[in-house]
């Protein structure tokens, strides 16, 4: 990995130098993180003080894309949350959701507060470290201080200095050089009640030549109210290491705010395969920046999205390459019901010197409502001259041609409309490569669409 | 009453009547051919008899084993026995041959197929059609050849063992060798499963290989002509046109394919 670097001026919607954030009128795409974070040594405490007093003087943000677009935080009454860390049990939708299934360790958080850690012995013995991020900086704080907010800026909005100011519990795992494991590590973030401000924090790191899976889940019951997550994700893959990397979404029918920034740095010949599944939320926001940090990094950024109701989601994602030759490969797939809006922005950027890199991306949507909108916004920045950067996409509607063809062999049109959006979403599905998650995937899709199943009819007779 | 039955049928989409009282009645173990020019209107009639939303019935019915289907739904359609080979199969991306087979069986089953069951009935449609193993676990018609899509429709038909088939121009874009498969399908599931058809085509060809003991001809959306296997030669021998003076049809009903 590269030496952390000072913080870059920004003109992100929700930029630190600006009084009144996210107030501007600008039309601008969103910015890579490009490396600006607040890893350069100073302490824990020290990084806290830093994000309170942003947290302090910043608003909350509102992100605009290109005139058209606007996430707002007007509805969310951040005074009458409370990060609560009162929880001690394994709650209810955890074990409702997860699968049964061998693992190599899980960490389970509630609320504020971490309520389970549970790490094969055999994997202890060999130096993994699973524990809350709490206890990480008490007993491994040399590790978990040099990789801690590395790439993760704690001042730049409102919410992710409130994490960096605020977060208890957290997750924190390291694999050692050289240890490859097969079975996945699950980090799980539940909300139970409304009311609540879970400020998640996860940091990885996986040593060189190291080799493991990790699932993330972010589940909430079905409540009344507001609530909000407000997440930070670092992973951090050395030399040769290898990481296939999940997240499992589904905020439930509860008002749940997410507001997450997620960096995965891939370091020289290293290979991430990142797919997050988000299935659900009252608004959502989330920068995902993938980047290629070192020579020989490879990366497949894969990603799925199901929004309803009138959910609001957004996306940005970033596949950063700032050294060649590297190579990267971006698929997303997402469908809307009811009155859901998303909007999903794909960001390539080569930055000077990342010669020889390779990289596509690709997003696909399907709208299944008449009152449903997905917007899908490729865009790339190459500031190198010996690349391939391109982009395609698709967006449709259901093919009545192929529902009759199925009605003709038996199937009614609810399971027709199912056989379409599930071969729809099923290439990305296939790839997790993990049965069990998979099936988790599978059925979550599929309950959303039996839940729309009156709108999807609605749609078609309308047409 | 016919296990297959069009009384005085009228159909017409958005612009325009294209059947203008069609008469049929097919029973199982019967193969019927339906010859007639482009514009006459075969495929709506395949179309109309699976009940696809975008033709009305605006006269007659359409009866199936006694009960009037003209309103069913068309899934309702398929599971009492009815099957339509469509001319353009539709590709079905991220599902296999395989898993769509599995699903289209158990629509039509209280419980759902034993996996031995239906491996052994798979194999047995895998070997009647002549296709490779493979073949079942691409996804649906995605990115299959011309001659691919149509022993695809055979396999379904094969597996899903259906009372009466409509076979909607399943010989057109065909070279001789896919022909010649998809008719001894068609042929050996009659002979074997006492399957009914009615062999949709333009052309003559496909029933060098499938003998029809019923043959009809449709002009103008009506049938015009009705006849054994001796209509088809006559057909070779003098073409549309020369019937089409002969029964008195109205001139000028190659207007487009209907």
């Amino acid at each position: 990995m590269p030496e952390p670097v000072a913080p870059l001026p920004r003109s992100d919607g929700a930029s630190p130098q600006r009084e009144k954030a996210g107030r501007h009128r600008e039309a601008t795409l969103y910015h890579a993180l490009a490396g600006a974070g607040a890893g350069d040594g100073r302490s824990l405490a020290q990084l806290r003080e830093v994000a309170l007093r942003a947290f302090e003087r910043l608003e909350l943000p509102v992100w605009r894309r290109s005139g058209f677009w606007t996430t707002s935080l007007q509805t969310l009454e951040l005074e009458a949350l409370e990060n609560d860390v009162s929880a001690t049990a394994v709650p209810d939708v955890v074990r409702r959701a997860l699968p049964e299934r061998a693992r190599a360790g899980r960490i389970v958080q509630s609320g504020g507060s971490v309520v389970e850690v549970e790490l094969d012995p055999a994997l202890a013995a060999r130096g993994v470290i699973l524990c809350s991020l709490e206890q990480a900086f008490e007993l491994h704080g040399e590790l978990a201080s040099a990789w801690y907010s590395k790439r993760l800026p704690i001042d730049r909005n409102k919410l992710e200095a409130a994490n960096a100011a605020f977060w208890t519990g957290g997750a924190f795992l390291h694999v050692p050089a050289g240890v490859v494991i097969e079975q996945p590590f699950e980090i799980v973030y539940a909300i139970e009640r409304p009311g609540v401000a879970q400020y998640g924090r996860t940091l990885i790191v996986g040593g060189a030549a190291s080799e493991f899976k990790v699932h993330e889940y972010d589940l909430a019951e079905d409540f009344d109210g507001e609530a909000l997550h407000a997440g930070a994700f670092e992973l951090y893959l050395q030399d040769g290491a290898r990481c296939r990397l999940a997240q499992v979404q589904d905020w439930g029918r509860g008002e749940v705010f997410d507001v997450s920034t997620r960096f995965v740095g891939v370091g020289r010949d290293a290979y991430c395969h990142w797919l997050p599944a988000l299935l659900g939320g009252h608004l959502v926001r989330q920068h995902l920046e993938l980047a290629i940090c070192e020579p020989g990094g490879d990366m497949a950024f894969r990603g799925l999205f199901f929004s309803e109701e009138h959910e609001h989601l957004d996306l940005f994602a970033v596949d950063l390459h700032e050294i060649g030759p590297s190579g990267g490969d971006v698929h997303w797939r997402g469908a809307a019901t009811g009155e859901s809006r998303a909007s999903f922005e794909g960001l390539i950027q080569i930055d000077p010197g990342a010669q020889r890199t390779h990289t596509y991306l690709q997003i696909h949507s399907m709208m299944l409502s008449p009152k449903a909108r997905i917007d899908a916004i490729p865009s790339v920045l190459v500031s190198a001259d010996d690349v391939s950067a391109s982009h395609g996409g698709t967006v449709g509607e259901l093919d009545e041609a192929a529902i009759f063809y199925m009605q003709s062999r038996g199937l009614d049109r609810a399971a027709a409309v199912r056989v379409i959006v599930e071969g729809f979403f099923e290439p990305l599905i296939a790839e997790l490569q993990d049965e069990p998650l998979e099936a988790v995937v599978r059925e979550k899709i599929a309950a959303k669409l039996a839940a729309a199943r009156e709108d999807i009819e609605a749609y078609a007779t309308s047409r | 009453m016919a296990d297959l039955e069009i009384k005085d049928l009228h159909v017409r989409t958005e612009d325009r009547e294209i059947l203008r009282g069609v008469d049929l009645a097919i029973d199982r173990g019967e193969i019927h051919a339906l010859m007639g020019p482009n514009g006459s209107g075969k495929s709506t009639l395949a179309n109309t008899l699976l009940g696809h939303p975008a033709y009305e019935v605006t006269q007659g019915s359409i009866f199936f084993k006694g009960e009037d289907i003209t309103e069913a739904e068309p899934h309702e359609r398929a599971q009492a026995g009815l099957f339509l080979a469509f001319q353009y199969p539709v590709s079905i991306p991220g599902v296999s041959v395989a898993n769509f087979l599995r699903m289209a069986i158990n629509a039509k089953r209280e419980e759902p197929i034993q996996v031995k069951e239906f491996r052994t009935q798979l194999q047995h449609a895998i070997d009647l059609l002549d296709v490779d193993r493979a073949f079942t676990s691409r996804h649906l018609n995605d990115g299959f050849s011309g001659g691919e899509k149509k022993r695809a429709e055979i396999l379904q038909m094969a597996m899903l063992s259906p009372d009466v088939a409509i076979l909607d121009e399943t010989d057109s874009g065909l070279d001789i060798d896919a022909l010649r498969t998809v008719a001894e399908g068609v042929q050996r599931l009659h002979d074997e499963q006492g399957l009914g058809a009615l062999i949709i085509t333009h052309y003559q060809r496909i029933l060098h290989y499938v003998q029809p003991q019923f043959v009809h001809i449709l002009m103008d959306g009506r049938i015009v002509l009705e006849g054994g296997v001796e209509l088809v030669e006559r057909l070779e021998r003098e073409g549309y046109d020369q019937i089409r003076q002969e029964v008195g049809a109205a001139v000028g009903a190659g207007d487009g394919d209907a």
